[in-house]
């Protein structure tokens, strides 16, 4: 009788074959889990590096939308300043008011 | 030599682990043994001290929200001169760009012999946006553009005093520089790893915001268009009776708000460096807050107002002018010289008797009462208002070492004390408003850039006389102005007011013709809303012109007049509800 057959008669290489086939499934969930781990740490380090970067790019938006309205403001309080508005109510006719009769409205 | 399948796998399993072992052994070095050196290395690359963007200063507006300083974005700008290769041409095309002689730009960016690190040059400051873009569109690496602020005074030169500016040291005039702290945004340096253009890398959001804050906004109390108003009449008023300067205050009494003041002469703050330059820094000094002047005659309002409060004289009280009185070894007389016979309280404020006051001040109230009430009503004391370079006046008392009697009765009638005209009206809105002196406030509300507004609330520095003393004295002064003083009277307005024409002191006397011409009153009584001040410095008119009551009090009427129609207030009889 062969050792082979010896063995496969007593059941060692079905116990043998059972072992190898749960390490290598123990090992497959090691490198699953460890790849998922990874891939989930990459992830969150590219999200953040991306949202880093979108946060900065909005800084600094923020920063050149802050000066656009500073010089909107500006300009409007120019284009609203005493002279300009002097000159086009005096344009339109606009007089200053002289004789201001006032009205008593007593108690209702 | 390896026999079967099952060697050679072990082998290259083997060689597999030696492999990532190997891997794993240059990780734990880079990673964990040589950690502290490579990142050494790696911050000496990026790792600068950078400043972030200049914060925008807090803007000021008025009373109504209407912008009187703001913020101009502009750009500093700079070369990194090592990276031009074309001196001549960069020369010639930034020169009219930036407003520069090409022979002075040529010589900053051109490199001197023998320099091989890189020199940065500044080349133009305050460089407005539509340059930069011209500057942009070139696309030169070396150009370097700093973002910063410039102020912008949207009305030019209006409450150029009360505004003021701040230099480049932390120093200057006005509200701006008294609330530097709060005005002056957030100014951020910090070391971390910055770009190759020196900005910060975004890891560095870390350690905060990139944006700094801005300053906090102020909104004043002033009224724009009063004040407009107010610096139209007293130009007005100084080509008309040829004067040096002036000032005119409109307050509100029971507030201590200050709605509008315009003094003279005045600069435009935008260009004070220039004034600077040229020696005429003299202009930056407010003359409405800074500078103190002899009252004159309209002190006479305070001394009947301490008088009538002291107790000691009443509605009835009468005394004999005889033109003149000894005291202190001067002879005090009335302007005119002319004897009144028997006088009280009305006929002082009507005819402007120094004899009458300084009877009060001499026989009546003496030197520890009399400077009581000074004190009381703020004299020889600043009055907090939020301006830079407040003065406190002159007031000479009875303990100090250049004390002479004859202060007593000259200082009844406003001479040898002096005053500023802020000082001025704070104390004649006390009478205005019941006895109670509000502390004169320029800024009514602070804008935090967190959202926050918090109001400044009026605050009373306290109650020199009392409610009955005031009311009489207004009568006094209403009647005065019914009768004697008329010019000052606003058609349907119930007005108290007192002129004075104060001589100007020089060394060893006063001046034979020059004389500050001034007018102070309020209304509408009862329950008068505001108070103004008009003074003319040295009118340049014949000399029976020069008058408070021939130059101050029309100047008066004419504010008043419009002051009330911008407020909105009713005449004295609808206010009555007739």
């Amino acid at each position: 009788m062969s050792v082979l057959w010896q063995q496969t008669t007593h059941g060692v290489l079905k116990r043998k074959e059972k072992m190898q086939r749960f390490s290598a499934q123990l090992l497959l969930g090691i490198v699953l889990v460890t790849t998922a781990l990874t891939g989930i740490y990459l992830a969150v380090v590219a999200s953040n590096v991306h949202t880093a970067r979108r946060l900065w790019a909005m800084e600094y938006q923020m920063s050149n939308v802050l000066r656009d309205n500073q010089a909107l403001i500006t300009e409007v309080a120019r284009l609203s300043s005493i002279p300009v508005l002097q000159e086009r109510s005096v344009a339109l006719g606009y007089q200053p008011a002289e004789s201001i009769d006032y009205l008593y409205l007593g108690e209702p | 030599m390896l026999r079967g399948p099952d060697a050679r796998l072990r082998l290259i399993t083997v060689l597999l682990i030696a492999a990532l072992l190997l891997v794993l052994g240059q990780l734990v070095r880079l990673q964990i043994l040589d950690h502290r050196h490579y990142q050494n290395e790696a911050e000496a690359l990026v790792r600068r001290q950078y400043t972030l963007p200049e914060a925008p200063w807090g803007v000021i507006m008025d009373r109504n929200g209407a912008l009187l300083v703001g913020n101009v974005p502009v750009y500093n700008v700079g070369a990194e001169i090592t990276m031009i290769t074309d001196t001549v041409m960069a020369a010639s095309v930034l020169a009219p760009l930036l407003n520069r002689p090409e022979e002075e730009l040529l010589a900053t960016i051109t490199l001197s012999e023998g320099v091989q690190h890189l020199i940065w040059r500044p080349l133009a400051n305050r460089v407005p946006p539509e340059t930069v873009q011209k500057l942009r569109a070139l696309n030169w690496p070396w150009i370097t553009l700093s973002p910063t602020w410039e102020r912008y005074y949207a009305e030019g030169a209006l409450a150029c005093h009360t505004l003021g500016f701040v230099n480049a040291d932390g120093l200057g005039y006005g509200v701006q520089t008294f609330l530097l702290r709060v005005l002056r945004g957030e100014s951020v340096t910090r070391v971390g790893s910055v770009s190759v253009d020196t900005r910060p890398m975004p890891n560095e959001l870390v350690g905060g915001n990139l944006t700094p804050y801005p300053g906090t906004n102020l909104r004043l109390t002033l009224d724009r268009t009063m004040q407009a108003f107010v610096e139209g009449a007293l130009d007005q008023a100084i080509v008309e009776y040829n004067a040096a300067g002036g000032v005119i205050l409109v307050m509100n009494p029971q507030t201590g708000e200050i709605l509008a003041v315009a003094s003279r002469p005045h600069y435009e703050p935008h260009r004070f460096p220039e004034y600077a330059q040229d020696g005429r820094d003299v202009l930056f000094r407010d003359p409405a807050v800074s500078m103190a002047y002899e009252p004159g005659s309209v002190f006479k309002a305070i001394v009947v107002a301490a008088a009538l409060d002291s107790g000691r004289v009443d509605a009835n009280w009468s005394y004999n002018d005889a033109g003149r009185l000894e005291y202190g070894g001067v002879f005090i007389r009335n302007s005119n010289g002319v004897a009144y016979g028997t006088q009280g309280l009305q006929g002082i404020m009507d005819h402007s008797l120094n004899v009458g006051t300084a009877h009060l001040s001499t026989r009546v109230l003496g030197a520890d009462v009399f400077y009581k009430y000074m004190r009381d009503f703020g004299f020889g004391q600043t009055t907090g208002i939020e301006l830079a370079g407040e003065a406190a006046g002159i007031v000479h008392l009875p303990t100090d070492w250049d004390w002479s009697d004859s202060y007593l009765a000259t200082n009844s009638f406003g001479q040898g004390i002096a005053v500023t005209p802020l000082q001025m009206a704070m104390a004649i809105s006390a009478i205005a408003n019941d006895g109670v002196m509000m502390q004169p406030r320029i800024v009514a509300e602070r804008h935090y850039p967190d959202g926050r507004i918090v109001p400044v609330p009026p605050h009373a520095l306290g109650q020199p006389i009392s409610a009955e003393t005031a009311r009489a004295v207004t009568e006094i002064m209403v009647r005065s102005v019914d009768t004697f003083g008329k010019v000052a009277q606003v058609n349907g307005y119930r007005i108290a007011g007192k002129s004075g024409t104060a001589q100007i002191p020089t060394t060893g006397g006063y001046h034979p013709d020059d004389v500050v011409a001034s007018y102070v009153g309020f209304g509408p009584a009862p329950n008068p809303q505001v108070v103004i001040l008009v003074n003319l410095d040295r009118p340049d008119v014949p000399a029976d012109m020069r008058w408070g009551m021939h130059t101050a009090a029309p100047v008066f009427q004419k504010v008043m007049t419009r002051v009330l129609t911008l407020m909105g207030v009713p005449p004295s009889e609808l206010r009555a509800g007739h």
